[in-house]
């Protein structure tokens, strides 16, 4: 399975010391009001694609997340327990993941289909092969945002995701468009639906001749990997290697499995 | 590559499927009204009869596997649709505590429902779709669109969702609920009522004797408001006739309409406006009368309804309807024999998110 990355766009927290509520409002004068963090960091990743490419009203657009938008679940559960009220409006319609991807839609003029889908790990992999096979019916293109901010729960999400406590986690927005032409692309993104044991992925290695990436979960192989951890991390790995004009291979790892991606730039 | 639905399980307010479309059938809705949630205010709700809905989930699933085709579910894609996941476990643990450092952070994300099935049964990959009230039929598109390009072949799709403080709440708050039993497309309607349900359905590459084909999925955004739909019914229709080009049927070959139909005002208005423009004079009712809105698994458990209808060749009629606020749209008040070929199930959520999926008879 291949797709082709026509355009890119990042934001990291530790990168840049930017507020990015008042990114959107100064830049993008976009209204920011009864919006939460993880929204206004989703809109931010898609203001900044738009600004790199043309988006039509007929892409889908994807948004995928480790973990979704954890923060307002605790802010509402505190309000019911501490305060004895009732869910405020805007915290209930927030908490739905939809929501994200409705002001994403309203804001890049997308009426085609918007889908916010979570894994269990290996998130942007899953929603790579969703793409893919939408794609081959629908022959349009489609935008994916990558969305995960860093939680009030931090130690919940890392025992969910099997990483190490003293492990620095991030916010991190990345989005892709993406399509099956290979026409006026950046790179070449090729996965697949396989699982691979530490064996199988030794023998890729073998025969590798790319760079090798590894996420922060993956103990084997004595490969190069980052010192934070996002669960789509991946998004944010490959977009970087566009960006440098890279190719390489980067291999995820959860639960006894391997998941391997392959970026070619052009 | 075509997709098939071989076999399926659900549990409702209703009960299981029998008990759920002889309720269907005989227009007995299943709400109940509860204060327990909010104690001054009566509310309509779905509730099942369950001690723990994660063991009648896996049950569920369990009878599904045990009536297919299939010795385990170890080469099986499992797609969870839920808009809420293991939310009503987060809950009761924060409020007996009053803080999160109890909660397993197994059982806490969204992807829990995906989680339990996954150390139940063992797929072979899984994944865990949140688009609020379309959940489960994003799933069905999903499933769809993995079986067309070859990457799996078999796919359970399931939808699920429990009552929790967060949704009942939360649509109060929206000024959405009825203190009543639904009554959808009726003139002067008050609202939903917020419910429960487990639905199972699993979709194959292979035809079997029973199968009923799942022929199309169309999906679109309305992009239009956070909470209501575009009055034009431009996304519903959208959805509509997108899934329509996908199993490659005109709007005249639908026999019947299985309507999102929740029973609130924006809702039923702007769907039954579309399904006028769309269709000439096709059947249409919503089941939400009897199941109340049952959020993420409501796509899963109304294509099970949709498979019954084919099966049984009986439409639905609309229950707890009298006055029709659209006299334009073909409302059954009683049920209607006649040979079902293909019928179409809405599912459209917030954010103007719209889901459209067609079930067909095989002949």
């Amino acid at each position: 399975m291949k797709l082709y990355v026509k355009a890119t766009s990042s934001y990291r927290s530790d990168l840049e010391e930017i507020s990015i509520k008042e990114s959107l409002k100064k830049q993008y004068k976009v209204d920011v009001r009864r919006k939460d963090d993880f929204i206004h960091a989703g809109l931010l990743g898609a203001l900044r694609l738009r600004d790199k490419c043309e988006i039509q009203r007929d892409d889908a657009l994807y948004l995928t997340s480790g973990f979704g938008n954890i923060n307002i679940l605790a802010k509402m559960n505190e309000y019911i327990l501490e305060q004895g009220e009732y869910i405020k409006l805007f915290d209930f319609i927030n908490m739905l993941g939809n929501t994200t991807s409705f002001y994403v839609a309203s804001e890049l003029g997308i009426k085609a289909k918007s889908i916010f889908q979570i894994s269990d790990n290996f998130t942007y992999f899953h929603t790579l092969i969703t793409i893919y096979a939408s794609l081959q019916r629908e022959k349009k293109e489609v935008v994916l945002g990558s969305l995960d901010i860093a939680s009030l729960d931090n130690e919940i999400i890392k025992r969910v995701a099997g990483i190490e406590e003293n492990q620095e986690v991030l916010s991190s927005v990345n989005y892709q468009k993406l399509s099956l032409d290979a026409e006026n692309a950046l790179a070449s993104i090729e996965f697949d639906t396989n699982f691979y044991t530490l064996e199988q992925v030794e023998e890729v290695l073998l025969e590798n001749r790319k760079r090798v990436y590894c996420s922060v979960r993956c103990e084997a192989f004595g490969c190069e990997k980052e010192s934070f951890y996002f669960e789509t991390e991946a998004s944010y790995i490959i977009n970087r290697a566009i960006e440098r004009g890279e190719s390489l291979l980067y291999i995820d790892f959860y639960d006894n499995r391997y998941k391997i991606l392959r970026v070619e730039s052009m | 590559m075509k997709a098939f639905i071989n076999e399926y399980a659900s549990l409702s307010c209703a009960g299981d499927t029998e008990a759920l479309m002889e309720a269907i059938y005989s227009k007995k809705s299943a709400i109940s009204i509860d204060t327990s949630f909010m104690s001054d205010t009566p509310v309509g709700l779905g509730k099942m009869e369950y001690e723990d809905f994660f063991e009648s989930l896996k049950s569920v699933v369990k009878r599904v596997l045990e009536n297919s085709n299939l010795e385990n579910f170890h080469k099986t894609l499992l797609i969870v649709g839920s808009s809420v996941g293991g939310m009503a476990e987060s809950e009761t643990h924060y409020f007996k505590d009053k803080n999160y450092k109890s909660i397993d952070p197994s059982r806490h994300a969204i992807s829990v429902i995906s989680d339990t099935l996954q150390d139940a049964f063992n797929f072979y990959d899984t994944r865990a779709i949140s688009t609020a009230c379309t959940s489960s039929a994003n799933a069905f598109l999903l499933a769809k669109r993995l079986i067309a390009v070859g990457a799996y072949e078999n796919v359970l799709v399931v939808g699920a969702d429990a009552l929790c403080y967060t949704t009942v709440c939360g649509f109060y708050a929206l000024s959405v609920l009825s203190s009543k039993a639904c009554t959808p497309f009726q003139e002067g309607r008050e609202g939903m009522n917020v419910a429960e349900a487990i639905a199972a359905v699993l979709v194959q590459n292979e035809q079997q004797s029973d199968s009923i084909e799942l022929c199309g999925v169309g999906a679109s955004s309305d992009a239009y408001h956070m909470t209501n739909p575009d009055p034009e019914a431009g996304g519903a229709m959208s959805s509509m006739q997108n899934a329509l080009d996908d199993a490659g049927l005109s709007a005249k070959e639908i026999d019947y309409v299985n309507a999102h139909g929740t029973g609130t005002q924006a809702n039923d208005k702007v769907e039954g406006f579309g399904v006028e423009t769309l269709f000439d004079n096709v059947y249409v009712s919503s089941t939400k009368a009897i199941t109340g809105h049952t959020l993420g698994a409501a796509g899963a458990l109304e294509a099970i309804i949709s498979c019954e209808v084919i099966k049984q060749g009986l439409i639905p009629p609309q229950t707890n309807c009298k006055d029709l606020e659209n006299s334009a749209i073909n409302i059954p008040f009683e049920s209607v024999k006649k040979d079902v070929n293909y019928v179409l199930s809405n599912s459209f959520a917030f954010g103007g998110n719209n889901t459209s999926v067609i079930f067909g008879g095989l002949k």
